[in-house]
């Protein structure tokens, strides 16, 4: 069975020819683009703010609330760790990130009576190009695995009946940078 | 001598609720205090209070969710006051129980993001050169510092209130950002998560008995926090040197009830 994916870019791409499951399911990118509204906070603006948090956010919301009333009974958002970790000069970033990853404990409290489960995966930075650096211990501490990271497995194991009684959680796939 | 003697503070919100309770604990150890505040009609009488105490405190009327008005705050502080130490937002609008589903953006989200995320970043926009300029005063004399008021349900979600919780949520990714920022100026960037007794909480508590007996009985410490004594003590001590070397935390204040952090 598809599922159904909200979002663009590489991630979502990838999710989308990777992640499959037995149970109606969804999964929801959420929009932090590292290559834009960068920089110091003296110099943000209300449109950057807009950009980079307010219309991402707002997709986030509505992305649940398409998932829920698409049927989904697994529903998956993934983010950056940076929302967790903090980001020099990417606050707005960080924000959104942390934001859509609340949201998720939100809605399994609110969903979860109905047999639905809503967790978050988070990825490294990099993979929303955003610089590693700018979250201090993820630049100083080496990754502890090597080799590629793929995070269609824990994907894929969120959408599954195997993960029907974990939710409001979020599982780092990341290699093991941040901890 | 007071331990915030010469120190010039803003705090968002403090008309009622923990923003008063915070700018009557700091104008307590000496700081002057800015009673930012959306109305007059609320942050006037606070002001006026503090004064009659002894302490040094004027109100300016503040709209948090207009960053325009947020700047003339600031600038008229420190116009006023000379310099700008302590930016408390403890401001913010909105927490209508919804369902996510139903939950409309203009209705549900707009005003938390505006006055929780959007104000955030407003202030710490217009303060900032100000808190480098005082963590370049002699030790002991200054030490800017940005206290952001979150939220328990920041961390653990909310079954009432969803989208609540991701306006609070963002604050602290907007701390720990901070902190990394403004680090190597000397500046410190928290959060306070307080669970108090503030209008809302005690009105609701006059219509809910029964709420207030479920709060005190999944609290440790077995009552709601003092706005000033118990919320107002833990913003003094991030708005103090004692806390020099804390940056990007979140101090949950709220008798033990929430303990996931």
């Amino acid at each position: 069975m598809s599922v159904l994916v909200i979002g663009d870019g590489p991630v979502a791409e990838h999710i989308r020819a990777t992640v499959n499951s037995d149970v109606d399911a969804a999964v929801i990118v959420t929009d932090v683009d590292g290559r834009r509204g960068v920089g110091p906070i003296e110099t943000l603006d209300d449109a950057t703010i807009d950009a980079v948090f307010e219309q991402p956010m707002q997709r986030v919301i509505t992305g649940l609330q398409r998932a829920h009333a698409a049927g989904a009974k697994r529903i998956v958002v993934i983010v950056p760790t940076i929302g967790m970790s903090g980001g020099d000069r990417h606050a707005v970033h960080a924000a959104l990130a942390e934001a859509a990853r609340i949201t998720v404990k939100s809605a399994a409290r609110q969903w979860g009576a109905d047999g639905i489960t809503v967790n978050a995966v988070a990825l490294a930075p990099e993979e929303f190009g955003v610089d590693p650096k700018v979250s201090g211990p993820v630049a100083i501490a080496p990754r502890a695995l090597t080799g590629a990271v793929d995070p269609a497995n824990a994907v894929t194991w969120l959408c599954s009946d195997a993960a029907a009684h974990v939710t409001g959680q979020t599982v780092v796939c990341d290699g093991g940078l941040w901890m | 001598m007071s331990r915030l003697e010469g120190r010039v503070a803003i705090v968002t919100g403090a008309g009622q609720g923990v923003g008063e309770g915070i700018a009557r604990r700091l104008a307590r150890e000496g700081a002057v205090v800015v009673v930012a505040a959306r109305r007059a009609e609320t942050g006037e009488p606070v002001a006026t209070s503090i004064r009659e105490a002894g302490g040094r405190a004027e109100c300016i009327v503040t709209d948090v969710a207009d960053g325009e008005s947020v700047q003339n705050c600031v600038d008229e502080t420190v116009r006023r006051f000379g310099r700008l130490d302590i930016m408390v937002h403890n401001a913010f609008m909105g927490g209508i129980p919804h369902k996510l589903e139903n939950a409309r953006i203009d209705k549900h989200w707009t005003n938390m993001s505006r006055t929780g995320v959007w104000a955030s970043l407003f202030c710490a926009r217009a303060a900032m050169p100000h808190l480098v300029a005082s963590s370049k005063r002699p030790a002991g004399t200054g030490g800017g510092r940005l206290i952001l008021i979150t939220s328990p349900s920041g961390v653990e979600g909310s079954a009432n209130i969803p989208l609540y919780s991701p306006a609070k949520a963002a604050q602290r990714a907007i701390a720990k950002s901070l902190a990394r920022e403004w680090g190597p100026h000397g500046v410190t960037v928290n959060c306070i998560g307080p669970v108090a007794g503030s209008p809302a909480l005690l009105t609701a508590f006059e219509r809910n008995p029964a709420l207030q007996d479920a709060i005190e009985a999944r609290t440790p410490l077995g009552r709601v926090g003092d706005i000033t004594e118990d919320i107002g003590s833990v913003a003094l001590f991030l708005a103090g040197d004692d806390s020099a070397f804390v940056t990007g935390q979140t101090i949950i204040c709220d008798g033990g009830s929430f303990l996931g952090l």
